[in-house]
């Protein structure tokens, strides 16, 4: 690491001839050789042609905008949304809902492994196909065991199901002590009073600390610009749900905001071909999930001992 | 006011144009260092419009070499703060000087880290988010807020204490302790929290296993402390043999010289010697008759022919030396090479620091010519610094030195052998404890040292890095690492040992079985490495051109008195010029 070791210019020139026409030629040459190499350097930049706007770059965090703000940022993803996939989406800011905490519940004894649920939930939130992002894990578990780790992800059978396996879909556990919201730096992910973890697109910065965090693996990265096949696409959107994202940004399970906050079931109970999967309010003690959890006598909190505590029961028929 | 203003400015403005003086050896090192920036920069350019899908992350590896290089940073930024320990904490004088080198290095490594991070965002349009009071700051519950606090408060710490001192020297004024000092010891504290805090990013996480250990966070600090230390050692010199070597044909001059035993004529000193000092030393002057007769007791003058030995390195008089006429050059023997640190001139001092501290020499002062020297006692020497005026230059010379000596280059060597052990010890707790208890976590573990259901592509780059630490431990014990090319290649072994070991050996493993389960590699693609290998150029770039900045200030060559004059080139050319016969 030679440093510099400059012997005193052997002629030394008069201080007002310090911008002789050779040292001025010379300077300029340095320049402009630096300045191509940068301009070279930089030639990327001009495939992207989804440099943020003004508007995008200053838009403010969810929990700060007035119902003006708001109004003005869905019209403008509205319009954006229209112009790169040619369908006018309705995109709408939903509230949770008073006296709702919403529970799942997913019977193991009934799971086929289809992943039918997989697929519907990709159609439903406007997942990129390529790269392909989805929120639900089906994992193959033999019989007698529920060590993880012994878990086939890539299992593909003629048919399902298989003799001396069970299947354990995993997808966001919407945990009542989410890691992933206690780790990200700038609150762009966070627990809604319905018990949904949900994130700002536009707020996230992309550190990836809360897919780091999450002990369930259910939180998915933007690596690239996503892509959805225009005639795929669905136009019902939420804000903080199934809007598309944008690159470099986190995305996960949120229950299926824009159906669930409106009275509807999420995408992936109303494909279930077996009924394995119960979702509703155990704020309510008639619905279905208080029954499952006062009646069913056995169930599960996926990883109990880190003391999440999900919002998310697995449970068998016994 | 407005003058201190401009002064400032001036002083900027100086530095910033001493880093574009060099010889051809600076410029093709900084060209080079330029090309690999650019290169870098293109890789990233290329990364921020395809997005991070052009490196080998994965949703199931989402923290790559970039992180890790992050986590390796943080420690050498810590690290500086082992060379101000001894420093302000045990007034270890051999290393004074070269805490400035330290904090500088601090301040590039921060750098760095800061770089590091900012190419693993994915969106870094909107990094203003996390700017404390304008965006949302998770404060305190997200450790990665409170590393963006203490990385930045560090950065700040380092570059205030360093640009004080310097402009201090830039002055030739002494640095008021108060302004200093107290940040000192703030940073002190600083440089532990931000290793411990980087640390805290993978321990809090109770979903992975593997970092959430309680040891990560000594474990960090130790290999920090083997790490940076060493690199210092590596630094310095390379500072030490561009600012003072003796030319190649020299050496074998020097070591002649070395040998000749003191010779020469010699007589009592009197009023008229003081004198003829006077009229080269106008300092002098303002020493009353009295004092200076007093100081005359035991004080010789000593005619000397060229290459004439005056005083030799390890041997332990007390003298202090003024040329009265002629030229005597200084130059020490350190690992067998011979490096001329100054000329000194008629009114110029030398010996004078081991005189008045009573230690051994350093150096071996030689008559480049037919010179005239006055011997003066160490006392009588403190006679005449009682003179204020006196006492000012004498000690204001003093600090002008830059010594980078080999005992401070070994008292080096004993924090990175300690912290090595720790190291080593630690890391056996950490194995010990995976593999004995054999719980369902040691997977990640058995993944990193022995490969897991056939995928073992970090097994090699671990026990490298094993080996490396081993063999660096060893060599620290023995004292076979004494001498400076083995401590060299001690400090290299330990550097890439604990690279490894921290960077792809903690980062990646820690993904590895997925929390679910899943078995997914990680290797970094050639995008990546080109990130990384810019920004590890773009360091040593501003390292580079921090010490460009900080040794001729430490030298006394870039002062406000030669304002005006053309910039000062650095160390050995200058005086080699000057001792050619």
């Amino acid at each position: 690491m030679p440093l510099p070791a400059p012997s005193p210019n052997p002629n030394p020139e008069p201080p007002d001839a310090g911008m002789s026409r050779r040292s001025f030629l010379r300077t300029s040459a340095v320049l402009t050789t630096g300045l191509a190499a940068l301009a070279a350097s930089l030639k990327p930049l001009l495939e992207m042609n989804d440099f943020p706007t003004m508007e995008r770059f200053l838009q403010k965090y969810y929990k700060e905008m007035t119902p003006e703000d708001m109004e003005k940022v869905l019209q403008r993803i509205e319009a954006e949304v229209e112009k790169q996939y040619g369908i006018r989406p309705h995109v709408r800011d939903l509230k949770p809902m008073d006296g709702v905490e919403f529970v799942y519940c997913l019977n193991l004894t009934r799971c086929i492994g289809c992943r039918k649920c997989v697929h519907a939930c990709v159609a439903e939130n406007n997942q990129s196909r390529n790269p392909e992002i989805q929120y639900i894990r089906v994992l193959r578990l033999p019989h007698g065991s529920l060590d993880i780790e012994k878990a086939e992800h890539n299992y593909a059978p003629e048919s399902v199901p298989e003799k001396g396996y069970f299947y354990m879909p995993v997808q966001c556990q919407q945990c009542k002590n989410p890691p992933c919201v206690k780790v990200c730096p700038i609150h762009a992910t966070w627990q809604e009073t319905d018990g949904i973890t949900v994130i700002d697109y536009d707020w996230c910065i992309g550190c990836r600390y809360c897919e780091a965090a999450c002990p369930y693996w259910a939180r998915r990265f933007n690596f690239t610009k996503p892509s959805i096949p225009k005639e795929r696409l669905n136009p019902d959107m939420a804000y903080l749900g199934n809007r598309p994202r944008r690159q470099g940004v986190m995305e996960k399970c949120h229950f299926c905001i824009q159906r669930t906050r409106v009275g509807r079931y999420p995408a992936c109970l109303e494909v279930c071909p077996t009924g394995a999967r119960k979702f509703g309010n155990i704020l309510d003690p008639n619905s279905e999930v208080s029954y499952i959890l006062k009646n069913k006598r056995v169930f599960i909190q996926l990883k109990e001992e880190l003391g999440t505590s999900p919002r998310f029961f697995y449970y068998f028929d016994v | 006011m407005t003058r201190a203003i401009r002064n400032y400015f001036v002083f900027l403005w100086r530095c910033a144009r001493i880093a574009f003086v060099g010889d051809w050896r600076y410029y093709t090192w900084m060209g080079a260092l330029t090309v690999f920036c650019l290169l870098g920069l293109h890789a990233y350019a290329r990364q921020f419009a395809q997005g991070l899908i052009v490196t080998g992350m994965s949703d199931e590896v989402s923290w790559g070499v970039y992180i890790a290089n992050f986590t390796f940073l943080v420690g050498v930024a810590a690290a500086a703060v082992m060379m101000v320990i001894p420093v302000y904490i045990y007034n270890n004088e051999e290393l004074h000087d070269l805490v400035i080198f330290g904090e500088l290095l601090a301040v590039a490594a921060i750098l760095m880290c800061l770089a590091f991070v900012t190419v693993d965002l994915g969106r870094p349009d909107r990094f203003w988010h996390l700017i404390p009071g304008i965006g949302q700051f998770n404060f305190p519950a997200s450790m990665l807020s409170w590393d963006v606090i203490v990385l930045n408060g560090y950065l700040l710490l380092n570059v205030y204490i360093c640009g004080y001192l310097l402009y201090c020297r830039y002055q030739k004024k002494k640095a008021a302790k108060w302004f200093y000092i107290p940040f000192v010891f703030i940073a002190i504290v600083w440089a532990i929290s931000i290793h411990t805090v980087t640390a805290f990013l993978y321990v809090g996480l109770g979903g992975r296993p593997f970092w959430n250990s309680a040891i990560v966070g000594p474990r960090f600090i130790a290999s920090a402390f083997a790490a940076g230390p060493a690199l210092i050692i590596l630094a310095l010199q390379v500072v030490r043999r561009v600012t003072a070597s003796a030319p190649a044909g020299e050496t074998a001059r020097l070591r002649e010289g070395a040998a000749v035993p003191g010779a020469a004529m010699c007589r009592a000193a009197t009023l008229d010697d003081l004198e003829l000092l006077a009229r080269h030393l106008p300092e002098l002057a303002s020493v009353s008759a009295e004092a200076r007769q007093n100081s005359l007791a035991g004080a010789m003058v000593l005619e000397v022919g060229p290459g004439d030995a005056l005083l030799h390195q390890g041997a332990k008089d007390t003298e202090a030396f003024f040329v009265l006429k002629g030229r005597v050059e200084v130059f020490r023997e350190e690992s067998g090479r011979f490096r001329i640190t100054r000329s000194v001139g008629p009114g110029e001092q030398f010996g004078e620091t081991s005189a008045l501290a009573g230690t051994p020499r350093v150096a071996t002062a030689i008559a480049e010519e037919p010179a005239r020297v006055l011997r003066l006692p160490a006392d009588s020497l403190r006679k005449l610094m009682r003179n204020p005026q006196m006492n000012r230059i004498i000690r204001s010379r003093m600090r002008e030195r830059l010594m980078i000596t080999d005992r401070g280059l070994l008292t080096l060597r004993g924090i990175v052998q300690v912290s090595m052990l720790i190291n080593v010890f630690l890391l056996i707790n950490e194995v010990f404890k995976e593999f004995y208890s054999g719980n369902l976590h040691v997977a990640s573990a058995k993944y990193l040292f022995l490969g897991l259901h056939g995928y073992h592509a970090l097994v090699p780059w671990i026990w490298t890095a094993i080996v490396f630490n081993l063999v660096a431990m060893v060599l620290l014990v023995l004292p076979l690492s004494r001498s400076l090319k083995w401590l060299n290649v001690t400090c290299v072994l330990c550097i890439v040992g604990i690279w490894i070991e921290k960077g792809m050996g903690l980062v990646i493993p820690g993904f590895i079985p997925s929390p679910l389960g899943e078995m997914v590699e990680y290797s970094p693609t050639l995008n990546e490495t080109l990130v990384c290998f810019g920004i590890w150029a773009f360091g040593l770039l501003c390292y580079t051109v921090f010490l460009r900045m900080a040794v001729p200030i430490l030298q006394g060559k870039l002062s406000k008195a030669n304002e005006g004059q053309p910039e000062p080139a650095t160390g050995a050319p200058s005086l080699s010029a000057a001792v050619k016969p």
